[in-house]
């Protein structure tokens, strides 16, 4: 017998209570008055006879209860031996990660060579499974007995750019075992990275017939240098020279220097040397990337020659465009909202735009599909052609942005959005006579990162029937503020107020800025995401309205990644390798993408055996170490023993109860 | 309060018994109890030869006419006789293990015997005393005695300590007729100075009855542990006894004392009843008028 955990055993000096309570106590003898002593002679006790225990059951009683709640805590177990046949019609599931760390030092050839003589190993008529895991899991074989066709699956095992996920083994695990309703002897063969463990262990839980047998293939951290991340742009739109950030890391290194190379279009551009400090991280930044026209390959590299090269390169994706026009409609006598919206939207940083005004009387024959996107700012009266082609401009995807002042009060409804107009919401400049933003949809493109307008006075503001549009923002008197309607493909965007600085003082507050800039990208569609994204993330391929068009998709190899009958369904795509995509969408918006694997993986620190060893506990009585013909389990006796001290518990309240109820009769 | 004492079950219980069966003292009153001597009743006892000195008024003259010899009639005397209830209330008589303490109980007994006499007619009295005399109620036969008595065994308390002998120089004083005297107390006293200080009493004639009175523990104490003993005489003595002492030395002691006290009694012509305090009162003077009837 064994004990999971000996130090509780200390809590047998607790048994020393009732040797005190019974033995040791001082004894108090209470006087009792009596008719007379004539027939009493004085006697002299020994003390030995005075400390004779008493109550000798219960004494007992006490003693093993103490005992037992000392043994039970901690935790008592029986070893015993489960034989192979004792769980018949085991199948043996052959696990072996491909996850991009075990590119490093030859693992994965050393997990297929073990897997293999386990497959050699296996008795007649045992049957057995391959699967590959790394973010995901994937059946190599089915459940056979076939050697041949196991030993073809495990050659079929190509490396991944995935990242090792335990968890999502253990859920293909549990599926595996309810759907062939038979215990499962899992070989797993991984360098076990401590980074492909959940956060959350119960990711982890084992079902009761999954008997796990790790082994891991690296007992210590292997040294690792790895290009961490790179900040860049994803798009820019001038010649001038752009500033990319590398984050060089060490994992499990000394002190060394590294030197970093970008790369551009398979070109260096620049090269530096960086101090990376022990276990650390350090930065190189590069100012002379000059991006020609079109999407470009970019990288940063490091001569690291560690034993996993393939997180040495990390690359990015950068595109040169010109600045896309935007139509800024304004009424001739007010150029004040011109100037803060132009002014915002350089500030914002997003050169992506440039702004072309023009007065209401000016846009009779105005091509607007060559604008990203229209705004008009509190314009009294269009051209009715203009407002017919505005409507056909949004209905095939365009976007407009209309800010309602005075000038709108003349008219009856809102230009293209049809918004009844129902009057005016007027405010006081002085004192608390305003009005400010109530309720913000943080959910809203516009305003998604900075969503607390604080600060801004509306004076004024034109109610207007937004109908089934969306209300991003309401005022503190409930009126509309900011609607969105969908028109067709495109989207009407509606301010009720104006963009001057005069019917309220948004344009003097920083909230001003990230909000024309946010609106701007929204509305001229410019998609900021990052410049390389993770192996495992998704990518959306169409659009709800292009269902029939086909989408082309190169992966970094220059394969298709769709069949022809994929790709005029496929909605998204999973990057599955690191390198660049090259995305064809059929309305022209190509795109680059650039992926790396999960830096994760980098780090090559192997989990703790007592991290593995919890792992294997949580299927219940599941072996803790392999040996051949047979397993060691233990059987835990805990419950015996607190059945044990229920029943002590029991006799010694009945048999206490017994004392005291005699003592109390005794005079 | 008097009914305290006067427990209908239990007196119809004693009146159902002969007190009458035992005492003949020299009395007046005919039925009730019989005179040792012959005296002047109706009841013809027997017939004796004439002897010289004889009174001839006694002289059966029928019987001379038909034999020519002189024979004497006798007649059974009856009378009534008096009853002294010596009540002992030393501190002693406080002690009880149960509802009722010795001293309860003696009021009890007391109580009841003074109830019967009433009842037959006898004149009873009271003494209390503890180690000296205090209280007394002459016997009488006059209207209320009854209640006298019942009054002053009403205000009997425990007092201080047992003395036998000083008191029982007094109640020689008090005794000038021949009677029935009973003793109750609990005699925690040598057996020997007992009998000899209450065997006066019978010297004069009257049939003395001692009630032993103890409480179950003072015959046979349970105890499961050494406990401080505290006399309830001399609060100053106390001991510390351990069960096995009591169980066993004890015992035997207390045994002994008893059969001391026993046979000294008997062999001095005295009764002597053992009264156990946890046994019904009416139960026990069942038995002891029982055991006098039979010896009769």
């Amino acid at each position: 017998m064994g004990f999971l955990a000996p130090w509780f055993l200390a809590g047998l000096a607790a048994v020393g209570l009732p040797v005190w309570l019974h033995l040791l106590r001082k004894h108090k003898a209470t006087p009792v008055p009596f008719s007379s002593l004539m027939f009493f002679e004085r006697r002299t006790q020994s003390s030995i006879k005075h400390r004779r225990l008493r109550y000798l059951i219960l004494f007992a009683l006490r003693a093993l209860l103490f005992a037992l709640l000392a043994v039970a805590f901690a935790h008592p177990y029986l070893p015993r031996t489960l034989l192979a046949v004792s769980r018949s019609g085991e199948v043996t599931i052959l696990a072996i990660d491909n996850s991009l760390s075990m590119r490093a030092a030859g693992l994965l050839e050393k997990a297929k060579t073990l897997a293999k003589s386990e497959v050699a190993d296996l008795h007649p008529g045992q049957r057995a499974q391959v699967l590959a895991f790394a973010s995901r899991v994937e059946v190599l074989s089915e459940v056979t007995g076939d050697r041949t066709a196991l030993d073809a699956a495990i050659d079929a095992l190509e490396p991944s750019d995935g990242r090792t996920s335990f968890a999502e083994l253990s859920r293909s695990l549990g599926s595996i075992a309810q759907s062939l309703h038979l215990p499962l002897r899992v070989l797993l063969y991984s360098d076990m990275q401590q980074t492909g463990m959940p956060a959350n262990f119960n990711d982890l839980r084992l079902n009761g017939d999954i008997r796990l047998e790790p082994d891991p293939l690296v007992s210590q951290q292997t040294p690792n240098f790895a290009v961490e991340n790179v900040v860049a742009p994803r798009r820019v739109y001038s010649g001038a020279k752009t500033r990319v950030l590398a984050t060089i890391a060490g994992f499990g290194t000394a002190k060394a220097v590294r030197n970093a190379s970008l790369v551009l279009n398979g070109r260096v551009i620049q090269s530096k040397s960086v101090t990376v400090p022990e276990s650390g991280r350090a930065a190189v930044e590069f100012n002379s990337l000059e991006v020609p026209y079109g999407r470009n390959q970019g990288a940063v590299k490091i001569d690291s020659a560690d034993a996993l090269p393939a997180d040495d390169t990390f690359y990015f994706s950068v595109e040169r465009a010109d600045p896309r026009h935007a139509l800024f409609i304004h009424d001739a006598s007010n150029t004040r909202d011109l100037l803060y919206f132009k002014t915002a939207l350089e500030a914002s940083g997003q050169s992506a735009f440039a702004i072309d005004p023009a007065v209401a009387d000016q846009t009779a024959n105005v091509a607007l599909s060559q604008y990203a996107f229209v705004v008009i700012s509190d314009v009294g009266s269009l051209p009715v052609s203009f407002e017919k082609s505005l409507r056909e401009y949004v209905r095939d995807g365009g976007a407009v942005l209309i800010a309602l002042g005075h000038s709108s009060m003349g008219r009856a409804k809102v230009p293209v959005a049809d918004f009844a107009i129902q009057g005016t919401r007027y405010a006081g400049r002085e004192g608390d006579l305003f009005q400010s933003a109530a309720t913000l949809d943080p959910s809203h493109p516009s305003i998604r990162q900075n969503n607390r307008w604080e600060g801004v006075k509306f004076y004024q503001a034109i109610r207007v029937d937004p109908g089934s549009a969306r209300t991003v923002a309401r005022l503190t008197d409930e009126t509309p503020l900011l609607m969105d309607e969908q028109l067709g493909a495109g989207h009407i965007l509606v301010f009720a107020s104006t963009l001057d600085n005069v019917a309220n003082d948004f344009p003097v507050h920083s909230s001003f800025v990230p909000f024309i800039g946010q609106t701007a990208n929204y509305l001229g569609r410019l998609d900021a995401g990052p410049s390389a994204v993770t192996v495992g993330s998704f990518e959306e391929l169409r659009d709800a309205g292009q269902k029939a068009a086909a989408v082309d998709v190169l992966d970094p190899k220059g394969e298709r990644v769709f069949s022809l009958a994929e790709a005029a369904t496929a909605q998204n795509i999973q990057f599955t390798m690191d390198g660049f995509y090259d995305i064809r969408r059929p309305n022209g918006r190509n795109e680059l993408v650039a992926v790396n694997a999960d830096r994760r993986e980098s780090d090559l620190t192997p989990a703790t055996p007592e991290t593995l060893r919890l792992w294997q506990n949580t299927a219940s009585g599941s072996a803790v170490s392999g040996q051949a013909g047979g397993e060691r389990s233990r059987l835990s006796l805990w419950w015996y023993v607190m059945l044990a001290v229920l029943v002590c518990a029991l006799a010694e309240s009945w048999l206490g109860n017994r004392h005291l109820s005699v003592d109390k009769e005794a005079p | 309060m008097l009914q305290r004492f006067l427990d209908p079950a239990t007196l119809n219980s004693i009146s159902g018994l002969d007190l009458i069966a035992k005492t003949v003292v020299d009395g007046f009153v005919a039925g009730l109890h019989r005179s040792p001597d012959f005296g002047f009743s109706q009841e013809f006892a027997e017939y004796r030869a004439y002897a010289q000195g004889d009174d001839l008024r006694h002289v059966d003259w029928n019987v001379f006419a038909r034999t020519g010899r002189c024979y004497l009639k006798r007649y059974r005397g009856e009378t009534n006789t008096r009853l002294l209830v010596l009540l002992d209330t030393s501190a002693s008589m406080g002690y009880g293990s149960h509802a009722v303490n010795k001293l309860d109980y003696a009021r009890f007994l007391a109580a009841s015997l003074c109830y019967l006499a009433n009842v037959q007619r006898d004149a009873a009295g009271l003494i209390v005393f503890d180690e000296d005399v205090t209280n007394y109620v002459a016997p009488s036969t006059r209207q209320g005695q009854l209640f006298r008595l019942l009054h002053a065994i009403e205000q009997a308390h425990t007092g201080t300590r047992t003395d036998f002998t000083k008191p029982f120089v007094h109640f020689q004083n008090f005794l000038h007729r021949r009677g029935m005297v009973v003793v109750i107390s609990d005699f925690y006293e040598d057996p020997a100075v007992i009998v000899k200080t209450v065997e006066p009493l019978r010297f004069r004639g009257n049939e003395v009855i001692l009630f032993h009175l103890l409480d179950p523990q003072e015959i046979a104490p349970k105890f499961r542990e050494p406990v401080l003993l505290v006399d309830m005489e001399n609060s100053g003595s106390a001991m510390e006894v351990s069960p096995e002492y009591a169980r066993h030395e004890y015992r035997t002691k207390i045994d002994a004392h008893i059969e001391a006290l026993r046979s000294q009694a008997r062999g001095a012509g005295m009764d002597y009843f053992l009264v156990d305090t946890s046994r019904p009162l009416d139960e026990g003077l069942r038995e002891y008028l029982s055991v006098r009837r039979g010896m009769l």
